[in-house]
């Protein structure tokens, strides 16, 4: 019985709904929306709204959109930093000495000088198995390196002191070079 | 500090730095007698080496033997084993080739060191005794020490020079004395009396430094009569202790005189250079003096960085950029 009721309350309601149509403004442009939805159902490639849609749907969510522009600046601030960071070493670089090559000195008096002033200063002490030249002879030596440098140094002030004899040394000495170079 | 001798040749070591690690370590060896056996050579060079002699004619017109010999090293490794198992003049010395690799994304960086550690145990650094200028000058090569001293400027850079060899007196004398306070102190250490001997010692430092190099020339004949020490101790503790102050001096000129063969260090660094401690020659490559006083208080560290730029990098880092720009104006568009 009871199912039979409620069938009937059901087929009432339908038939309501069916007589009850909804009122149309423009058909015309419902039509035109069908026809279009329709044809464009029928092309099945990609148009640029898509292409943007898809690679820039990104932009919609908001916590990807700022972490990708805050991940862009990071990088352009590090590219920045870096490369001033080494343009100014390359630019310390520039300043450093240069040297012309050359061949190197076989062995300066400065160098020399130097190892005799680190004997005299160690005590003339020197460990038994180094010792290529005896005691006798390296006291000679340092003698006539300490005898030289006073004669030198005596002869230095004695030309300072004389411009004439300063002069005249200069012009052999010059002399002296252009003989070398016309060998 | 070194026995003069000039049995070894003038030999300059260039290191080819390679962005895999691995190393072109070339020698080139100057004025040596080829028909003897190698032997007193600076670095470590043994038959393994790819060699070739040639006799040229300098720039002075004179005739020089030169031994050049290449040999490729896998990496550092290698050359600190060879360095470990070096028969060579310098074998004495700890030395140390470093490399380093790091990527920083818009570049890889390449740093590459030559180190050799301190030969005393005491001592003072040089940098307390020269300013900057100085110690640019000191740690020069010769040839570059030489131009200058003979350039137009000579008479600024001999100023230079006196001032450097005065404050290197200073700086050896010091290194001695505390060297022989310091040796003197171990060796009387537990004595009766030592402490306050050993205090008054350190406390006269200068002084003793002073009467050195005043009496330079007869340091020897003071010694032995022992003026110098009866200067600061009493005639009872100069007896008592007369015998360890002659070893430590002993000890102390032993370690001083270090026997070491000298050496130019070149290197060659992958990409462009961006750090260096080093000269640079005409030829744009790096090049070090390696003299004995350099690491005889310090260590002496020859380093160079370089940075090749990884250019696939920046195409990704440009694009993502031109991305995220594009991504924020379609927002915007749309928006509008």
């Amino acid at each position: 019985m009871t199912m039979t009721s409620e069938s009937e309350k059901y087929d009432k309601i339908i038939n309501l709904l069916r007589k009850s149509k909804p009122v149309l403004d423009s058909t015309e442009d419902i039509e035109r929306e069908v026809i279009n939805r329709l044809s464009r159902a029928k092309h099945s490639g990609l148009t640029l709204a898509d292409v943007i849609d898809f690679l820039f749907g990104w932009v919609d969510i908001v916590w990807i959109r700022w972490s990708l522009i805050t991940a862009s600046i990071v990088l352009v601030l590090f590219f920045v930093y870096q490369q001033s960071i080494i343009l100014k070493q390359i630019d310390f670089l520039s300043n450093h000495t240069t040297i012309i090559e050359e061949e190197p000195l076989s062995r300066s008096a400065y160098e020399i000088e130097k190892k005799v002033m680190m004997y005299k200063l160690s005590g003339r002490k020197i460990p038994a198995q180094s010792i290529t030249i005896s005691e006798k002879q390296m006291e000679q030596l340092l003698e006539s390196v300490n005898e030289l440098q006073v004669q030198y140094r005596d002869l230095l002030n004695l030309i300072k002191e004389d411009p004439e004899l300063k002069k005249y040394i200069e012009e052999k000495l010059n002399e002296n070079n252009r003989v070398k170079i016309k060998l | 500090m070194m026995v003069v001798s000039c049995d070894e040749p003038e030999t300059v070591v260039t290191n080819y730095v390679h962005p895999d690690g691995s190393v072109t370590r070339k020698i080139e060896m100057r004025n040596i007698d080829i028909k003897k056996k190698i032997s007193g050579i600076q670095v470590p060079f043994d038959s393994t080496w790819t060699v070739k002699d040639s006799c040229e004619i300098s720039s002075k017109g004179d005739t020089v033997w030169i031994r050049r010999a290449v040999k490729l090293f896998k990496n550092v490794d290698e050359i600190n084993s060879a360095y470990k198992t070096d028969s060579g003049a310098n074998r004495d010395f700890s030395r140390q080739a470093g490399f380093n690799k790091s990527f920083k994304w818009f570049n890889t960086e390449f740093r590459f060191s030559e180190r050799i550690d301190r030969k005393l145990s005491f001592g003072y650094p040089i940098q307390d005794f020269l300013n900057e200028e100085e110690l640019v000058y000191f740690y020069s090569p010769d040839d570059m020490r030489y131009k200058k001293e003979h350039s137009s400027d000579s008479l600024k850079f001999k100023a230079l020079k006196d001032s450097v060899d005065k404050k290197i007196e200073i700086w050896t004398s010091k290194n001695l004395v505390s060297g022989w306070i310091s040796e003197f102190s171990k060796q009387v250490k537990n004595l009766p009396g030592e402490q306050s001997v050993v205090e008054t010692l350190k406390s006269h430092e200068d002084d003793l430094i002073k009467l050195i190099n005043i009496n330079d020339k007869k340091l020897d004949s003071l010694w032995s009569n022992g003026i110098i020490l009866k200067k600061f101790l009493s005639e009872a503790e100069y007896i008592t202790f007369k015998a360890e102050a002659d070893s430590a001096i002993e000890m102390v000129a032993e370690h001083f005189f270090v026997d070491f063969k000298d050496y130019m260090v070149r290197i060659v660094m992958p990409g462009k250079l961006i750090g260096t401690n080093g000269f640079i020659d005409s030829s744009q490559v790096l090049l070090w003096p390696v003299k004995s006083e350099y690491f005889l208080t310090q260590q002496y560290e020859m380093w160079a960085e370089s940075k090749i730029p990884n250019r696939w990098a920046w195409v990704v880092s440009g694009l993502f950029v031109v991305f995220v720009i594009t991504g924020v104006i379609v927002r915007v568009i749309k928006k509008g």
